[in-house]
């Protein structure tokens, strides 16, 4: 499975945003089992680029495809079926529903199409350390604990690729690695890529694909 | 599923709006189901009860008298037989032939009595009682005769005034009635014979046989247009049938059709009651509509964040349609067990004496409810469907 990406250029930039950019505009190819660390300072565009990829927007010019089909032409119905199956997400604004509890937010994304079992919560919970977060309401937990559940959340379903859009920038570094770990563990098991993106370059990701935007 | 994804819709359990509208959607299908019920108990209770042999009623029409119309031709002419043969509650319309020349009746010695008489001739299979005996044959003295029963009751009300013996229904066949027939060629006497009474038709009948050839011997007339018509009818009380009758200007017999006028009267009350309950149910599942609105307006975020994470907008219309369907199921029931109740005590209190209503409910009642159980739970999953691909 490919994500092919062609003169993709929000319709709102100037031509100066782009001009450097190592994916703007540019053909780009994302291959299944390869991971992608897309490198973005403020203002390039990341957050866009990672809601064009989830075709959560439509405001860009050029085409995304998935196995050679545009993902404008997708229906709703086509675009949940494939974000149950081969697309995952972590938002930089997490998304959360605030008035449930940890526990039911990650479990309202494993039934949708469940990979693990429900036991398989506690376990990744346990190892992000927040195990005894799980029945509290999500709005009362701080920020990088919230982060540490939209991972979660993200890993329960099946998926082709995994989008993280600055997923560690509340996390200090053990936490950081911790949760590397698991999504890598996560991504091998299922052979996926994951597509990183982030305000500077992290060091897990050396030795892999780099792209400045 | 179901379960975990309710919490997340935004509905205030003390809407007001949700309450009124389920109100009224359980006021408006108990009028409309009571209306239908009370349609068919209406149509059911005013059917002409006599048990008929054939099970169809026989009237007879005339064209109404006018002042306008007196002297002129008052007969049925062809077309318009069969134009009354065409209609849908007509079984079939013959004419009543009559006779086209005098004819004078008299009993002899025995029954010191005589008239001027009219005599008329009928299809064989519209007259309730034809013994083998009525036929005619040209050379025939004897004549057979039908007579009404209604004119023998009259006449045995007047035979004491005027000292003539009261009859029988079975001493009248053993009278000798001698029938003077008066022609252009003079004048012919046959022996008339009573060989049946007639409840149905009231008239003087003789075989059709005899009174074509009378007609042509003594009337010197072979085409006779009927002043008279007899229509067989599976219900003389039809509305469209007395609504046929009254543009065109039939009389018919009052007494057999007053019901159906009632009845008339009585269903277009309860049609408009019926339809009175459509507008409440429509103003009911509008009322709600505005509700679900609302109720997916509050829960939008959630919604969204919903569509964002893989739900698919089919299957989240689906479940939050589904949400209603219990109470649904409970208005549409509740209404039904109202309408059977009220149907119940209708038969019980004003028809006490009679049997011919069935207790429960008639089965296309039931159906209505059903549909509109199904319409109510179809229209809020098209609603629900829309409002979620508005916030997409």
């Amino acid at each position: 499975m490919q994500i092919l990406l062609q003169q993709i250029i929000p319709t709102y930039f100037e031509k100066e945003q782009i001009s450097g950019s190592e994916i703007w505009d540019k053909n780009i190819t994302f291959s299944k089992g390869e991971h992608l660390h897309i490198v973005a300072p403020s203002g390039s565009g990341k957050t866009s680029l990672i809601h064009f990829l989830y075709g959560l927007r439509k405001d860009y010019e050029g085409t995304i495809s998935y196995e050679k089909e545009n993902i404008k032409n997708f229906s709703l119905e086509k675009f949940s079926i494939f974000r149950q199956k081969n697309l995952s997400i972590v938002f930089q604004d997490l998304r959360l529903f605030n008035d449930q509890t940890v526990k039911e937010n990650i479990e309202l994304k494993r039934q949708l199409n469940p990979y693990h079992l429900p036991l398989k919560i506690n376990e990744m919970a346990k190892r992000l350390g927040i195990a005894n977060k799980l029945n509290r309401l999500a709005k009362t937990c701080s920020y990088g604990e919230q982060q540490r559940i939209a991972i979660i959340r993200s890993l329960m379903q099946p998926f082709g690729f995994l989008l993280l859009d600055e997923p560690f920038s509340n996390l200090d570094e053990v936490n950081r690695s911790k949760a590397f770990e698991l999504i890598k563990e996560e991504c091998k098991q299922r052979n996926a890529s994951m597509i990183f993106a982030d305000l500077k370059e992290l060091e897990f990701f050396k030795g892999e694909r780099i792209l400045k935007l | 599923m179901v379960q975990t994804i309710l919490p997340l819709l935004n509905s205030n359990k003390n809407n007001i709006s949700k309450w009124i509208s389920y109100f009224g959607l359980g006021i408006g299908v108990v009028l409309l189901l009571s209306s239908m019920q009370m349609f068919i108990n209406i149509n059911n209770l005013l059917k002409e009860n006599n048990p008929k042999k054939t099970g169809f009623d026989f009237i007879s029409i005339t064209k109404v008298i006018t002042n306008d119309n007196m002297g002129k031709d008052n007969t049925f002419k062809d077309d318009e037989l069969t134009e009354i043969k065409s209609q849908p509650a007509v079984q079939d319309a013959v004419p009543l032939i009559s006779n086209q020349y005098r004819v004078k009746a008299s009993a002899g010695t025995v029954i010191p009595f005589s008239t001027d008489l009219f005599l008329e001739s009928i299809d064989d299979n519209f007259i309730d009682t034809v013994p083998p005996t009525f036929t005619w044959q040209p050379g025939q003295q004897t004549v057979p005769i039908i007579f009404s029963s209604d004119f023998l009751e009259l006449y045995n009300v007047f035979a004491p005034s005027q000292d003539l013996p009261q009859l029988s229904g079975k001493t009248i066949s053993s009278v000798n009635i001698i029938l003077e027939i008066y022609g252009a060629t003079g004048v012919q006497n046959f022996k008339g014979n009573i060989v049946a009474l007639s409840d149905r038709i009231n008239s003087i009948l003789v075989p059709k046989s005899f009174m074509q050839w009378s007609n042509q011997s003594f009337g010197g007339v072979s085409k006779v247009n009927p002043s008279r018509i007899y229509i067989k009818t599976k219900d003389a009380n039809d509305p469209k049938l007395i609504s046929f009758l009254d543009t065109k200007n039939y009389h018919l017999n009052k007494d057999k059709t007053k019901f159906g006028r009632i009845k008339k009267v009585l269903q277009n009350i309860v049609s408009a009651l019926g339809v009175f309950g459509i507008l409440v149910i429509v103003l009911a599942l509008m009322l709600f509509s505005f509700y679900l609105q609302l109720m997916i307006a509050k829960s939008k975020e959630n919604l969204q964040l919903l569509l964002t994470l893989g739900y698919s907008p089919n299957w989240l219309s689906k479940t939050v349609a589904k949400t209603w369907i219990p109470v649904y199921v409970f208005v549409v029931i509740a209404a039904v067990a109202i309408t059977a109740l009220l149907h119940l005590s209708f038969v019980k209190i004003s028809f006490v004496e009679r049997n011919d209503l069935p207790y429960f409910l008639h089965w296309s009642v039931l159906v209505v409810g059903i549909l509109l159980l199904l319409l109510s739970v179809f229209t809020n999953y098209r609603l629900v469907k829309k409002e979620l691909y508005k916030i997409v």
